[in-house]
């Protein structure tokens, strides 16, 4: 088990006569035993990063280093790293005890006593024991799964990587999946990098969670940190679901004039935005308060347009203007307790609490103003 | 019971009529499509059928009797038969002795090659000259280099005079020919094997393969291990293939051996001359030595014709 240092690394890819920048410039340090979670939208970089953690693509420049040991010329079968693949890529021809045992007989001067012994105790781990004997093409997708967890686990190497492993699964299979994991993962204390495009799987599983886009890191921290004080508007959006509500405002004395509506902010706000006047506002559905009364500076009249009840949970819609089209005008998702009465065609006051807005540079997206501290520090307490 | 009677109301029985006719339409289209089938199966069976008659024939019964009919007990013989392994068995000691080696050489150096070739981390500016190179290879007539090869075998690697420690144990220098003939087939045959190894190559998962990689398998391991296994259906097509075609292939022979009364002469060459003579062709022994002749291929299709069908469809 072993620190992995990324330091400035960077993949370019030759594109007939141009060069695409699939990982640009990289820096992160992921601790002995951490789970780190990587993501982003498809074609991110996050994959091509793990492959070349993996020795399967080359580093363009910059080092990864595994302990004190750089391993950007160490070929992939040196690097005494474990990969789990979407596909799981097991061997076909093999039985599982095979698929298993393959590894260790290839990596290891290991006898052949033992290396049974390790498969075996690796397959109890994993409940798989009466598995051993079947080939790939007789298991399930979730029992494929868990042998090519199994691969990997039984060689007890210093680093795993996983490339969406549980994006095959059904949705039930894969909610099990991810606890189960992540128990593994605590239990066996091996240094993890998991990529993946699910922000669910990002939230739940990571001990921190680093966030790619166009191929440059966005954010790394911790998975409530990255939530409630996104370093940029990307990371705002990317993360939650619904996602943030995002509007196009500009300053103006005191005020955030948007299209729709005008919104006060006090002098602490004020003084965080730095001058600028050019501005996204952003809200989360679950801050906004649907409580249908009083009025004030904060508060809001507008229109229910769609409710999407999800049971735990209603999504609804808000327009600002009932006159207008639904199609262009702007809309507010709120997200309000199941047991609401709400209905399409209601007016209802949404409150924008000030303690929860955001406050990003239309121009380069980063975040000038976050909700406050305290009150997402008081939401972490409650877990 | 009574409600599987059936209905006989005028719907009912409209639809009825309509199914009737159908059911006609789909018998008589079925017959046509049977009497179709069995002329098409005779048309291609009775050249085979007539061959193998005749060759249990007498001479006279083959003046006697239609091509296809069968001999009467008066005209059956074994002797053709006989004749036509006496004379062959020799030549198919050779051509086994060659053709063997050769399909199993060049369908292994092909499957090595198309590994190669799909290997990922290989820069493709090296790979796509070299494919190019192979592909070409596939295109060169047989004819176009006849005259190279006589000269390369005859002057540049002259095996008769490089090999004289094997003569001297009292091994015919004739075999020179035998293993003229291997390195020849294996070199034109590579080019394809190549090829169709590589395409097949090309569906294997590629996370498999790299998945192999980390499991610190090195490139060699990977080939052994885990390529060369899932290899099973391509290795029977390009077999067949190989086979087949080495098996019946004239043109080297008669260059590389040349002669029927060579010691190490190929069953094609004793087979062009068999049963002609100055009084006639005597139709009975050709044929018998014709099906002699084709029995390997015939064996190795019945061997590996389910791994071919699995190797063609993939």
């Amino acid at each position: 088990m072993a620190t992995l240092e990324l330091d400035s690394i960077t993949k370019t890819f030759r594109d007939g006569g141009g060069e695409i920048i699939a990982v640009d410039d990289i820096s992160m340090s992921i601790d002995d035993g951490e789970f780190l979670v990587v993501v982003g939208p498809s074609g991110c970089g996050k994959s091509t990063m793990l492959r070349m953690v993996a020795g399967l693509e080359t580093v363009t420049s910059g080092t990864i280093a595994l302990g004190d040991r750089v391993i950007n010329d160490v070929k992939s079968q040196d690097r005494d790293i474990a990969m789990v693949f979407q596909s799981y890529a097991l061997y076909p021809h093999m039985t599982v005890r095979e698929n298993m045992s393959f590894g260790l007989e290839e990596s290891s001067e290991l006898p052949d006593d033992e290396i049974a012994r390790m498969v075996s105790e690796t397959g109890e781990l994993l409940d798989i024991s009466e598995l051993l004997d079947r080939k790939p093409s007789d298991l399930s997708g979730g029992q494929q799964q868990r042998v090519a967890l199994g691969r990997a686990i039984v060689r007890d190497p210093e680093v795993f990587l996983m490339d969406e492993p549980l994006s095959n699964l059904d949705a039930k299979l894969r909610a099990q999946m991810r606890t189960e994991l992540q128990r593994l993962q605590a239990d066996l204390g091996v240094t993890t990098v998991y990529v993946t495009h699910d922000q669910t799987e990002a939230m739940t599983m990571g001990d921190r969670i680093a966030i790619l886009d166009g191929g440059e890191l966005q954010q790394i921290s911790t998975p409530l940190e990255c939530y409630h004080e996104p370093a940029n508007q990307f990371v705002a959006g990317f993360l939650g679901e619904p996602s943030m509500n995002f509007f196009d405002v500009t300053e103006q004395n005191g005020r955030l004039v948007g299209e729709a509506f005008e919104y006060p902010i006090d002098e602490e706000t004020q003084a965080n935005l730095g001058g600028t006047t050019d501005l996204v506002f952003g809200i989360r559905p679950e801050a906004i308060e649907l409580d249908g009364r009083a009025s004030g500076a904060h508060e809001f009249e507008t229109y229910v347009d769609v409710v999407e009840p999800m049971g735990d949970e209603n999504t609804v819609y808000l327009h600002f203007d009932p006159d207008s089209d639904p199609e262009d005008t702007e809309t507010l998702v709120a997200t309000t307790d199941g047991l609401t009465q709400i209905a399409e065609g209601d007016t209802v006051i949404a409150r924008i609490p000030e303690d929860a807005i955001h406050i990003f540079d239309r121009e380069t997206g980063d975040t000038l103003h976050n909700r406050s501290v305290e009150e997402a520090a008081e939401q972490v307490s409650l877990d | 019971m009574s409600d599987r009677e059936p209905r006989t109301d005028g719907g009912t029985a409209s639809i009825s009529a309509r199914l009737r006719r159908l059911a006609d339409g789909t018998v008589v289209s079925r017959v046509v499509l049977y009497v179709v089938l069995t002329l098409a199966a005779g048309f291609y069976l009775v050249p085979i059928e007539s061959g193998l008659v005749t060759s249990f024939k007498t001479g006279a019964a083959i003046i006697g009797t239609a091509p296809f009919a069968p001999p009467g007990p008066a005209g059956f013989t074994l002797e053709k038969w006989r004749m036509a392994i006496a004379a062959l068995l020799r030549g198919m000691g050779n051509s086994l002795l060659y053709a063997v080696p050769a399909t199993v050489i060049s369908a292994f150096l092909g499957s090595i090659t198309a590994y190669g070739l799909t290997i990922p981390n290989w820069k493709q500016s090296y790979k796509a000259p070299l494919l190019a190179l192979i592909v070409a290879g596939v295109f060169i007539p047989y004819q176009a280099v006849l005259v190279p090869l006589t000269q390369f075998w005859s002057q540049w690697v002259s095996l008769t005079d490089l090999l004289w420690f094997v003569w001297a144990l009292g091994l015919s220098d004739d075999y020179a020919g035998i293993l003229e003939l291997i390195v020849t087939h294996v070199a034109y045959g590579l080019p394809i094997c190549t090829l169709l190894f590589r395409t097949y190559y090309k569906t294997m998962s590629e996370e498999m393969m790299e998945s192999a990689r980390l499991d610190g398998a090195s490139l060699q391991r990977v080939y052994q291990r885990i390529v060369l296994p899932l290899s099973g259906p391509m290795f029977a097509v390009v077999l067949i293939y190989q086979f087949t075609q080495i098996w019946n292939d004239l043109l080297f022979t008669l260059v590389l051996v040349s002669t029927e009364s060579s010691q190490a002469a190929p069953i094609v060459l004793i087979l062009a001359g068999l049963g002609t003579s100055m009084e006639g062709q005597d139709f009975a022994l050709r044929m018998a030595g014709a099906f002699f002749a084709a029995l390997p291929t015939l064996a190795v299709y019945i061997f590996f014709g389910d791994e071919f069908a699995e190797g063609v469809s993939a």
